[in-house]
């Protein structure tokens, strides 16, 4: 098996010197996006005219490409289940999809992935900052860099939010080298945090009187000082004022009968109903974590019931995002740390299985009903072209406006590129 | 000052004497490490105003008063700083502090009725009071029964919500008491770390499977008593089912126990009695409370020193605290053994740890960075500057009465008897605000401190904070002038220089810059109809500020 990389393409011909020098003189509009320096000014340009959103869900712990996008029936390793026609004439995918299966025309699939890590641990953050070049600092995850690119757009609500099970908070780890601002703002169960609403005795002037000073101190304090805390707890007070001026994309009393049962009251379906409100109110980045997949035992039943959970929900917010004309700039991308082993363990399991995988994306920006690679007959190997994350990585940039061939981060004077300089964009899904 | 203060300084300095004579000072070793590996400049010394505020928040968890920071920046004397140590170390806040820090880390915000919150504080409180060596308390959680009064509450550290599975069990007492976090382990050989093997999961459960929790009829009173092992333990793989293997109670790195057989009808050695559970002969859980916590127990000694450590300086030398192990080594090897090996020489005594610590040149440098030096080019785990730890919602909880000055009033009222305090309620506006200590710390701890089970480590500054710093009636009830708080007290003073330096020295334990002075004054202007409203906000802005989220 090969593991050849699409390389040195034409995109790459742009050397990091020339570029430098070419916007050299060219920084104004950076500020005007309030993008202040961290992206080299040029491309800031070009991305002001279209206000892009994401939609990212991670599967977290692996879902079994052969329980979805990638089935294998009737081979040594396909499993129990049946792979049905999808609303692409001629791609199948699992029954366990039959939702999903009718809104492949808007989606794409990418059955040739091949990473390199193998345990969770490992895996986790390097996939969702796209497995970069060491240069010893620390990539931001997917979504701070998205919130970096694409600031909090018309809404200036926060433009990292992440829906997730359990406990919500403020990971501004996830922002690495961005700085603390660009963190996940996570909202555990999908809720709001409580104390939305400011005491009477405190008017807008002394509100806004009071909050001055807290800054001036804050600026004051950073000074010369490690700024990653101080600036994710100014953050934290920014991002809770925004919110607190949107308090109805909280409340349930707007949810309708209809949507409610479209997406199912179960967990998932309730945070993606969720996802779709902080979508319609312009949230950039749109982050919802799903939980268990690591099917190490019992698989067959575990996918038929995570799947069952995921499938209908998933595809409601296809419906919904297509209807509202949003898909037209709202990108989707449904992924996980890797996959899982064909071989079946004595354990009716699935191991884990970065060697040959899939995920689907799909929306603005990317080849919509498109299939990107194959596997062999029983999906133990990728046939031909195989693609890693960065590959990936590339490809989302460039569906949300960003061409990570022409601009690249500046890390405080360090220039570093956005994604894995030895990868290129999955050109089959370019639009 | 006063006599009773000076002789136990004396007593400390002369116990610090006696040990020049055999090996050097610890502190000194401390800062010899840590320049050994700095790779750059080091900042320089905090000030007076930096290190009292610090000191006082890691020994007595809480900010001085106004009048404390006033005397100790006046106090020309040289040996101040050690002196300010010594006193914390013999102060009534002290014992409060550590278990304080201590119940956090080693319950993790879980909470049960089997042994009451309340009493396992006191144990604690008393334990940290008396200066009880390290390895007997945690010997004693470790094997507590709940059968004898004074460490009954030990066993909470067993039998509290979420913890009452051996195999959550197992897990924590490898992740607090050891270092290494073994989870994975439970199913096969941790997949990325070599040394936790499954082997040592089980050998650890072993220890642990037979005990459980029972009641006494008659009192109520909770036991985790041992009960009679069957034998050793069966695992396998699960790569590897087939592959039976065995394993009776073994610490890792250490030699297994066989696990003794008695006749049938013979394991007991005391029968139940008046409700009192039984007490079988062969009891792995108080061996392993001995072999775990012996000075021969590199693993124990190592990580204890560790977590102290990252209490005083922000950052365990192991980071994160329970990923012990050759993959993620330590960031000064040498000073982690040393330290190590002298808590053990000393008895296993906290105090004189934390002590060392806090003199150290390392412990007492600035919080900024060395001129020229940015933020990247000096990684914590290098300890060039000191590294700011965010506030436990305790400490902020002491804090923030402190600074408001209503703290004595609360600490004077009435304790409510059988509160019905509980988060849920007050948030949603069914019970009024909090009435008691107890109930302010419910509310704050709820709001800042994490879930259950999630132990807190890094800074995690959520929007909920946040929301709950811009608009919790509580607190805005604190900022209304009252009985002598510090909105009343900055409310009779003038001049506005006169009002900033009161406000800096209660909320930040340090005195304004021109910049501040000039902002107060302009602030008292610009409002001078509302003038008390206007003062709250200058106080709330302080309070909201990083500076007093973080222990700089």
């Amino acid at each position: 098996m090969t593991h050849h990389y699409q390389c040195n393409g034409p995109d790459h011909t742009l050397s990091r010197r020339r570029m430098l020098g070419a916007l050299a003189g060219g920084g104004v509009a950076a500020s005007t996006l309030g993008i202040d320096g961290l992206l080299r000014p040029a491309v800031a340009e070009d991305m002001k005219s279209k206000q892009r959103q994401v939609l990212f869900i991670w599967l977290d712990g692996a879902m079994s490409q052969l329980e979805s996008w990638d089935p294998k029936p009737h081979t040594e390793f396909g499993g129990p289940f049946r792979a049905i026609p999808t609303s692409v004439p001629g791609l199948r995918i699992s029954e366990l999809l039959p939702h999903t299966a009718k809104q492949m025309h808007r989606l794409s699939l990418v059955r040739n992935l091949h990473t390199v890590f193998e345990d969770h641990s490992r895996a986790v953050k390097p996939i969702q900052r796209g497995d970069p070049k060491n240069r010893g600092v620390t990539y931001p995850f997917l979504g701070s860099a998205v919130a970096k690119f694409l600031g909090p757009g018309e809404s200036r609500l926060p433009p990292y939010l992440h829906i997730k099970p359990g406990s919500g908070g403020f990971h501004y780890q996830d922002a690495g080298f961005l700085g603390a601002r660009y963190g996940a703002i996570a909202l555990g169960d999908g809720k709001p945090p409580s104390h939305m609403t400011r005491p009477k005795s405190i008017t807008d002037e002394a509100d806004a009187a009071r909050n001055a000073l807290r800054q001036k101190l804050n600026q004051r304090f950073r000074k010369g000082r490690r700024e990653a805390e101080i600036d994710a707890y100014d953050y934290s007070f920014s991002s809770a004022q925004q919110l607190m001026k949107r308090k109805d994309l909280f409340d349930p009393s707007k949810l309708t009968a209809k949507d409610q049962e479209r997406y199912g009251t179960h967990q998932f379906g309730r945070h993606l109903l969720q996802a779709r409100r902080l979508l319609e109110a312009g949230v950039t980045f749109v982050k919802v974590t799903m939980y268990y997949w690591d099917t190490h035992a019992d698989n067959f039943n575990l996918h038929a019931d995570l799947l069952a959970q995921f499938d209908r929900p998933f595809a409601a917010i296809m419906d919904d995002l297509s209807d509202a004309g949003m898909l037209e700039h709202t990108t989707v991308i449904v992924l996980s740390e890797f996959g899982r082993t064909p071989k079946i363990s004595q354990k009716v399991g699935r191991d884990h299985f970065p060697e040959a995988w899939s995920m689907c994306m799909g929306g603005a920006g990317l080849a919509q009903g498109a299939v990107v690679g194959k596997t062999n007959a029983k999906g133990t190997w990728i046939e031909g072209e195989e693609y890693d994350i960065g590959h990936v990585f590339h490809t989302i940039f460039r569906a949300i406006g960003i061409d990570p061939a022409k601009t690249e981060y500046d890390n405080n004077g360090q220039p570093l590129p956005l994604a894995n300089e030895d990868c290129g964009p999955i050109k089959e899904l370019l639009v | 000052m006063p006599m009773r203060r000076v002789f136990p300084t004396i007593c400390v300095l002369l116990a610090a004497t006696g040990a020049i004579a055999a090996e050097p000072l610890l502190h000194r070793q401390i800062d010899r490490a840590v320049a050994k590996r700095a790779g750059g400049p080091l900042a320089g010394p905090a000030s007076d105003a930096e290190f009292m505020r610090r000191v006082y928040l890691d020994l007595s968890g809480t900010i001085p008063t106004s009048a404390e920071a006033r005397s100790f920046l006046a106090d020309k004397n040289s040996a101040k700083r050690q002196k300010l140590v010594d006193r914390l170390l013999a102060g009534p806040n002290y014992a409060r502090r550590m278990q304080e820090a201590l119940s956090v880390m080693l319950l993790e915000r879980r909470v049960g009725k089997n042994v009451s919150a309340k009493s396992w504080e006191k144990y604690l409180r008393n334990s940290f009071a008396k200066n009880k060596p390290w390895d007997r308390l945690a010997g004693e959680i470790l094997s507590g029964e709940g059968r004898s009064e004074p460490s009954q509450p030990a066993i909470k550290f067993f039998v509290v919500g979420g913890r009452t599975d051996q195999h959550q069990m197992t897990r924590d007492v490898a992740r607090l008491f050891l270092g290494m976090d073994v989870q994975c382990a439970q199913c096969h050989d941790h997949p990325s770390i070599d040394e936790y093997t499954q082997a040592d999961y089980f050998g650890l459960l072993a220890y642990l499977t037979s005990s459980k929790v029972k009641k006494n009829p008659k009192t109520q009173l909770a036991y985790f008593v041992e009960t009679p092992l069957a034998g050793p333990l069966d695992f396998a793989s699960v790569f590897s089912p087939e592959d039976k293997r065995k394993t009776g109670p073994r610490l890792p790195g250490k030699k297994e126990i066989a696990v003794p057989t008695f006749e049938k009808g013979k394991e007991i050695d005391q029968p139940a009695k008046d409700g009192v559970p039984a007490v079988p002969k062969f009891r792995p859980r108080t061996l392993l409370s001995e072999q775990l916590t012996s000075a021969g127990n590199e693993r124990f000694k190592r990580n204890s020193v560790n977590r102290f450590w990252y209490l005083m300086m922000g950052r365990g030398l192991v980071h994160p605290l329970d990923l012990m192990h050759k993959g993620n080594p330590p960031s000064h090897p040498k000073l982690l053994g040393q330290l190590a090996d002298r808590f053990a020489k000393q008895k296993f005594d906290v105090k004189w740890l934390l002590r060392e610590m806090a003199l150290s040149e390392t412990y007492q440098r600035s919080g900024l960075l060395p001129k020229g030096v940015r933020a990247e080019d000096a990684p914590a785990e290098r300890y060039q500057a000191a590294i700011a730890k965010p506030l436990s919602a305790e400490q902020l909880t002491w804090s923030l009465l402190q600074a408001t000055g209503n703290l004595d009033a609360l600490m004077k009222a009435a304790e409510v008897k059988d509160s019905k305090f509980t988060f849920k309620d007050y948030i949603n506006g069914r019970i009024p605000l909090p009435a008691d200590i107890a109930e302010t710390m419910l509310l704050m701890t709820s709001v800042f401190g994490n879930p259950p089970g999630e132990a807190e480590v890094d800074f995690a500054p959520a929007v909920g904070h946040s929301l709950y710093l811009l608009n919790e009636p509580l607190l805005q009830s604190w900022l209304k002038p009252k009985g002598g708080n510090l909105v009343d007290r900055l409310g009779k003073l003038k001049e506005p220089a006169k009002v900033a330096e009161e406000l800096y020295l209660s909320v930040l334990t340090r005195l304004p810059n021109d910049e501040e002075n000039t902002e107060v004054a302009e602030y008292l202007k610009r409002f001078e109809k509302r003038r008390s409203e206007a003062i709250g906000e200058l106080a709330w802005a302080l309070l909201a500020s990083a500076e007093f989220r973080l222990n700089h």
